[in-house]
């Protein structure tokens, strides 16, 4: 099973990112996927599957830089990422539906 | 262009389109074109489920205990489920295997079409379960109005595709006149749009249609009524997941010119009338809301929200196609069905600790506190 809720590596990477939506600021680590971090912060974020095969949880990202430790299945638009199992690398910016 | 079941051509698969290219001969997947479509299949092999191994008798009980108008809820969305996954079942096999090209697709389409015959054989089970005369509800599908006005949507174009895949593969290139239907042409281009628009319904199918039901089962569950059968549903959901993943991936393949350049052409031409079809699938499942809930709703669930929540998926789905979100609702208004729509193995809220115990071996729900009693520690 894929398990998207762990980190590439066992290093730590003491990296924090910010993550613009709208008006908010989410400060968010590489140690998890994007998902459970908006989640923590009380942002609720659609999903299904939270393994990378639904798409369910397809959201724009504007700019900055994600990564899929594990290739997921669902098609990925380009100019959108995946919550579920996107690892933020750089500082972001996302949106949900206009 | 006849088919034939063993193409004798000496041709290099990886070279041909997904579909209305050579007709597959070897069964061969250490080359792919698509690897996508081998990792959906091994996604879904490893789903492997069994109806039976969901024990249903307090669902019995629970069935005999709601409200008349509750039951009514229940027993159409159990056969508006039969209708799609009855056509489901045998679709994608006799209308896309005929035109298909390559063998990791083929394989997948196969795959897809077999998991269908689980969840209509979970139909059975359910209903075998909660009534006498099963008969009545399995008769009621070819005649009930609100079901049968369903039919006609969900298979127009998987019809119509393989009707001129049929004159094409007996007559060729032309215009033909057939008894009853008039002129039809059938060229490349237009089986091309045929087959375009049929993968977009069954996305929509898939992706849309079973999402009203989905939610009533779950909100009976979420008042602990008719586990076993959210059980079986949440299988079920899983397995759709997966499916519409794969026509999401091969609309967006023709759409990119990746696979067949005059695919995109087509596929570009159809954005319209893709469009069309996801609207009109919302708008005929916001009607078949309103026909659950003629007789009175349910605890957390009414004609209006479940409307808001097929516009909120619908948006989602148009999404991840490539179009532009139609409706107004930007938000989920029931949030708790994710909970119960995510895999099993995949932990989320503490109150969704649950975990595929039932799929080791069937759990018997009428246990009781006392039945541990024994048990020392
Ligand atoms: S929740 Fe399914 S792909 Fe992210
Ligand atoms: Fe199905
Ligand atoms: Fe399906």
């Amino acid at each position: 099973m894929t398990s998207t809720s762990k980190p590439q590596g066992d290093e730590k990477t003491d990296q924090v990112h910010r993550v613009l939506l709208g008006k908010k600021q989410i400060l968010v680590t590489e140690d998890e996927p994007l998902l459970v971090q908006l989640e923590r912060a009380g942002i609720h974020v659609e999903y299904q599957c939270r393994e990378g095969y639904c798409s369910s949880c397809s959201v724009k990202l504007l700019w900055g830089h994600v990564i899929y430790p594990f290739e997921p299945l669902a098609w990925v638009q380009s100019g959108y990422l995946l919550a579920c199992c996107a690892i933020v690398k750089s500082d972001i910016e996302i949106a949900f539906f206009d | 262009m006849s088919y034939s079941t063993f193409n004798r051509k000496h041709f290099d698969s990886t070279k041909e389109p997904m579909f209305f290219g050579e007709n597959v001969n070897v069964a061969r997947y250490d080359q792919q074109k698509h690897p996508i479509f081998e990792k959906l299949i091994e996604k879904q092999l490893s789903f492997f489920w069994r109806p039976e191994e969901v024990d249903l008798s307090t669902d019995r009980k629970d069935f005999q205990r709601l409200e008349e108008h509750e039951q009514h809820i229940f027993l159409s969305n159990l056969k508006y489920q039969t209708l799609l996954d009855s056509v489901q079942g045998r679709s994608p096999n006799v209308a896309l295997l005929p035109i298909v090209s390559l063998p990791e697709l083929e394989t997948w389409i196969e795959t897809w079409s077999f998991s269908e015959t689980i969840h209509s054989r979970s139909y059975t089970h359910i209903i075998r379960n909660i009534v006498n005369d099963p008969s009545k509800i399995f008769d009621d599908i070819v005649t009930n109005e609100e079901i049968t006005k369903r039919a006609d949507s969900v298979s127009l174009y998987y019809d119509r595709l393989i009707e001129m895949v049929n004159i094409y593969n007996t007559m060729g290139m032309g215009t033909f006149s057939i008894p009853g239907k008039g002129d039809i042409e059938i060229s490349m281009p237009k089986l091309k749009k045929a087959l375009y628009l049929t993968i977009a319904s069954v996305n929509v199918l898939e992706a849309i249609r079973f999402y009203v039901s989905f939610a009533c089962s779950f909100g009976f569950a979420e008042r602990t009524l008719m586990e076993g059968n959210a059980k079986i549903i949440k299988l079920i959901a899983r397995d759709e997941a997966l499916h519409l993943t794969g026509t999401q991936h091969m609309l967006n393949l023709m759409a990119s010119g990746k696979d067949d350049p005059e695919m995109a052409i087509i596929a570009a031409e159809c954005q319209d009338e893709m469009r069309q079809i996801f609207i009109e699938a919302a708008e005929q499942e916001k009607e078949w809301a309103t026909y659950l809930f003629k007789d009175g709703s349910m605890i957390g669930l009414n004609a209006q929200i479940l409307g808001q929540y097929v516009e909120y998926i619908t948006n989602v789905r148009m999404q991840a196609v490539g179009l532009e979100a139609y409706f107004e609702t930007k938000h989920n208004p029931i949030p708790w069905i994710n909970a119960w729509l995510v895999s099993d193995n995949v932990q989320v809220a503490p109150q969704e600790a649950e975990i595929s115990s039932y799929l080791v071996g069937q759990t018997d729900n009428s246990l009781d506190d006392s039945d541990f009693d024994d048990f020392d520690l």
